[in-house]
């Protein structure tokens, strides 16, 4: 090396030259991120989406307000909000942490040890172990159909639970059904109307309320809605139920003994008074969706149950519900196997509300089904 | 949320601007104690050479310019010629002394580093400016005392 070499080599790099390197890294960064495709999860049944920012910013206001003090336990605002949105007095409104825990609250008020609750299966898992926690039996009945739930009424029968529309199958037993159910039951034997996913009906079929209209004349009946699906609020656990003339006593004890949390009070309140339209308007992005993919599925070597949920049951021959999920899996889209959810022939399919991903979930569909070219 | 990196309450939570060390294009290889005694005094005379070169630009460079335009004057008997050739020269001194200036400042660093300093910057924008106030200074002290009014007001003083 030269004296000039030797010196040389002291030299450093100008910025130029540093942050070229910078900007090389930088960009390969960029690529690696644009190259990666998120898998799409269609598992479940919640709305995918973040909720609207006023409702934040209500639960946000509420915490800051303060959280030391003891909160408003029978939630009466609430309440008085839901009680205006369903035409019914406040009274026959009680409100929970989730439908799931109301109904559960039913259970332990209603069962007495050997008590039965009966099911249509499959169905909302969570009603088989509520029937377990209140010492009671689960009886599940194969289908969605009145006069199975009737074939299995006996004199243990205490309750109904019904999800409608059903989760997993997304079938919805229509109002008639519903009030035919009523009128056979004995007087002993409560309903329990899950109505979680009613906000996916198609309007042109049934009214949103029209079930809750039964109450009034079947006051064994309580209907059960929450704020985790078309509300787009499952992390609040928010859930109310409405109950006929005479149901107070009982709606009374499903109340969570010390009320509803206040920042769920908050959001669930925000959501009503600022975005009343808010499910309706997720509800007809869902009918759209189904009616297009259930069309494009018509078209393909599957069976899928009539459903007015966001969900989709779907049986591909001759392949097993876990097998499909694998292939769907690896097509990177998530599908719900029917193993643990009463059919391990099917699949869930949470219906995506956006139009391209559910061309990507046909075209996974049709890789999964060997139909294209892979 | 906090999004904007620059947006720390007025807190340096990384480096302060301007303190990113030295990048080399490899690293290297340094000489031995001598070598590096040697570079400290070669560092040294290059300073030199720059204080000497800077001071040059109030004294040495304009007498230079006036000179060569006496001479052009004294040859060409030509006003007009004599003075564009004294400001031609100067020009050509004054940015010429600027190059080498530049060029010295960078070898300065390089010998400097060579020498185990962490140099960073040169040292020509202290030189400069020292040197210029010198070089000013003497001058008017020339102009006003030696060569101007301060000989007729004092005379023989």
């Amino acid at each position: 090396m030269g004296i000039r070499g030797y010196y040389k080599q002291f030299e450093a790099l100008s910025e130029e030259e540093v942050n070229a390197g910078k900007r090389a890294d930088a960009a390969a960064r960029r690529q690696r991120e644009l190259a990666r495709v998120d898998p799409l999860d269609l598992t479940r049944t919640t709305w995918p989406e973040y909720p609207p920012p006023s409702i934040v910013n209500a639960i946000t206001f509420a915490a800051r307000r303060g959280l030391h003090r003891y909160l408003d336990r029978h939630a009466t605002q609430l309440r008085g909000e839901l009680a205006h949105l369903h035409g019914v007095p406040t009274e026959r409104v009680v409100v929970g942490d989730g439908a799931a825990q109301l109904m559960s609250s039913a259970a332990q008020a209603l069962l007495e040890p050997g008590d039965e609750l009966i099911t249509p299966w499959p169905s909302y898992a969570l009603y088989p172990v509520m029937a377990r926690r209140a010492r009671g039996h689960a009886v599940p009945v194969p289908g969605f159909g009145v006069d199975a739930i009737l074939s299995a009424v006996n004199p243990r029968t205490r309750i109904v639970a019904l999800c409608n529309p059903n989760d997993p199958t997304g079938e919805l037993m229509s109002r008639d059904e519903v009030a035919r159910l009523l009128d056979a039951l004995p007087e002993r034997v409560i309903v329990l109307l899950d109505e979680a996913l009613r906000d996916y009906v198609d309007p042109a079929i049934e009214a949103r309320d029209a079930a809750l209209d039964l109450g009034e004349q079947h006051p064994r009946l309580l209907v059960f809605r929450t704020f985790s699906k078309a509300w787009g609020l499952a992390g609040l656990r928010v859930g109310y139920a409405v109950g006929g003339p005479g149901a107070e006593p009982l709606l009374e004890r499903l109340e969570p003994e010390l009320g509803l949390n206040e920042l769920a009070q908050a959001g669930a309140l925000e959501a009503l008074r600022t975005a009343a339209d808010l499910a309706a308007r997720r509800g007809a992005i869902i009918v759209e969706g189904r009616r297009e993919l259930t069309g494009a599925l018509a078209q393909r070597p599957v069976a899928v149950a009539p459903s007015q949920a966001n969900i989709l049951w779907l049986r591909a021959p001759e392949l097993p519900g876990a097998e499909l999920a694998a292939r769907l899996s690896r097509a990177g889209v998530d599908v719900a196997g029917g193993g643990r959810l009463g059919d391990p022939d099917r699949v869930r399919i949470a219906i995506p509300h956006r139009p391209e991903l559910r061309e990507r979930l046909l075209r996974a569909l049709d890789g999964a089904l060997g139909t294209v070219e892979r | 949320m906090r999004t904007d990196p620059t947006d720390n309450g007025g807190l340096f939570v990384g480096r302060r601007p301007g303190t990113a060390p030295v990048r080399y294009r490899g690293v290297p290889e340094r000489g031995s104690a001598k070598r590096r005694a040697v570079d400290r005094l070669l560092s040294g005379a290059i300073l030199a050479a720059m204080i000497l070169i800077c001071l040059a630009f109030w004294g040495p460079i304009p007498a230079g310019g006036l000179w060569i335009a006496g001479r052009v004057q004294y040859v060409t008997d030509n006003l007009g010629l004599a003075l564009l050739a004294g400001f031609v020269s100067l020009m050509v001194a004054l940015f010429g002394g600027l190059a080498v200036l530049k060029r010295l400042d960078q070898a300065w660093i390089l010998v400097r580093r060579a020498a185990g300093f962490d140099q960073r910057q040169g040292v020509l924008r202290f030189v400069f400016p020292v040197t210029a106030a010198i070089g000013v200074a003497a001058f008017s002290f020339w102009l006003i005392i030696i060569a101007g009014p301060g000989a007729s007001l004092a005379p023989g003083s």
